[in-house]
């Protein structure tokens, strides 16, 4: 589904993403753990171009990203959804109007928007919401808003960039819910960027660990919630066996 | 009424008219070429979508130079200016000539402002979504910037105001004239405090309906 081959990227001097291959198949949630500063946001940025890589290609669902013109690219963003950590709704519109930016930027036509938008509120539980303001809404619930405004467009990835670190425990697991659904109900790949260790274990099918802005190690989960492995485990993978023995 | 009043009513309403006409002009040039030029100096800067060191360098020069002459000054030294477009540098007419571009200048920095505090976040949310820069002026920064444009416009409008009272010195007219020509140079002073009056009545209805509306409109 998404493939990154050889990718660099730097900030003037410093190199925030350096020689990263990775592949994330098709239908999984895939967890990008690191501490701050790893360069995971930058990494998932790459996959939907917000940051052009400095060498290296990024191919999402048959597609190079570089090589594809400003137009091309724009409509290839509607097939990559993408969440965030302040949600990013626009503060002025209605949940409804939120929702049906995605469809109008799409250039979907007029008479689906309403049914459209009424779907994705349903699917995250918020069509009641439909004439409120972000600001009248919980930070769970501007997430699912978000969650409903990147699902319209009809992704088959959507990309989440540390999208449970500004709530709360039992909002993070709402949060949780909505996109397991999203993978399991609607087919999407998931790419989930975090640093806690407790999403990961609660949806991922497979976590890479990023250190330093190169990928450390990549992890299957096993079916029991442990994961599994391989020699020389980092400080993130030891916490994560911890933990999930803990919780076992 | 006070007799002063009855006895000036037409100069009073005739000046009233020239302040309009002024104060309107320079409103219209703040939306039609303020506004795109607030927004310009904006993306032009760096971080931001048209980012473009030599564009921002130019545009911010520009408007900080129309902003720092004092604007008298700015008046007489744009007369070979105004008599280019509109064939006189006397009168009314004239008058909107350096209004407009002191309007121009003044409400492009207060748009510029504005649109700096548009959460970084939206506009990213904006792209991740496959909008152009057209779409995020439109759909994303207007929107979300619209009450600071609308108090920008406010506090530039009263601006307008002022300046338009030493629109006399070219035969502009208006309210500020009449108050000059009429009371004070002719020892009225009863006049011209009336004409500050209705200035000051004009400025608060301006201020709060600028402000209300900019509250209305404000969800955030």
């Amino acid at each position: 589904m998404i493939t990154l081959s050889s990718v660099h990227k730097r900030y003037g001097q410093e190199m925030a993403v350096r020689d990263v291959s990775l592949h994330i198949r098709k239908g999984e949630i895939y967890g990008i753990i690191g501490a701050s500063g790893a360069g995971k946001s930058t990494l998932l940025r790459l996959m939907n171009l917000l940051e052009k890589p400095d060498a290296g290609s990024v191919t999402v669902d048959g597609d190079q990203l570089t090589e594809l013109s400003n137009r091309e690219l724009r409509k290839k963003r509607h097939r990559i959804g993408m969440i965030f950590q302040q949600f990013n709704l626009v503060a002025n519109k209605t949940v409804f109007d939120n929702v049906l930016d995605s469809l109008k930027l799409a250039k979907r036509p007029k008479a689906s928007w309403e049914t459209r938008v009424m779907e994705c509120l349903r699917f995250v539980g918020l069509e009641v919401y439909r004439d409120k303001y972000p600001s009248q809404l919980s930070g769970g619930q501007k997430q699912r808003v978000a969650i409903a405004r990147a699902l319209a467009s009809e992704p088959s990835v959507l990309l989440c960039d540390e999208p449970t670190s500004s709530l709360d425990p039992n909002t993070t697991a709402e949060v949780l819910r909505v996109l397991q659904s999203v993978n399991e109900k609607l087919g999407v790949t998931v790419v989930l960027v975090t640093h806690e260790m407790d999403v990961i274990r609660q949806i991922c099918h497979r976590v890479t660990v990023m250190a330093d802005g190169t990928v450390h190690e990549t992890i299957e989960r096993e079916p029991t919630g442990v994961v599994a492995i391989d020699q020389n485990p980092s400080w993130f993978v030891e916490q994560l066996r911890e933990e999930g023995e803990s919780n076992a | 009424m006070p007799d002063i009043l009855v006895r000036y009513q037409s100069e009073i309403w005739q000046s009233i008219a020239e302040t309009f006409i002024m104060v309107g002009v320079s409103i219209l040039a703040a939306i039609l070429v303020g506004l795109p030029l607030g927004t310009w100096l904006y993306l032009s800067r760096k971080g931001q979508l048209l980012e473009n060191q030599i564009v921002f360098s130019v545009l911010n020069l520009v408007v900080n130079i129309v902003r720092s002459f004092p604007f008298l000054l700015l008046v007489v030294f744009l007369i070979p200016f105004t008599r280019l477009i509109i064939g006189t540098a006397i009168g009314t007419a004239a008058a909107t000539v350096p209004l407009s571009i002191i309007a121009i200048a003044h409400y492009a920095r207060l748009v510029e402002q504005s649109l700096i505090d548009v959460p970084r976040g939206v506009i990213e949310a904006a792209l991740s979504m496959g909008a152009s820069v057209k779409d995020i002026i439109f759909k994303f920064l207007y929107v979300e910037a619209r009450s600071g444009l609308v108090l920008g416009l406010t506090t530039s409008i009263i601006s307008f105001i002022s300046y338009s009272t030493i629109m006399g010195v070219v035969g502009g007219g208006g309210i500020g004239d009449f108050a000059i020509r009429y009371g004070y140079q002719q020892f009225q002073t009863e006049l011209m405090l009336y004409m500050i009056l209705i200035m000051l009545v004009f400025v608060q209805l301006i201020q709060f309906t600028g402000t209300t509306v900019a509250r209305i409109i404000d969800k955030r």
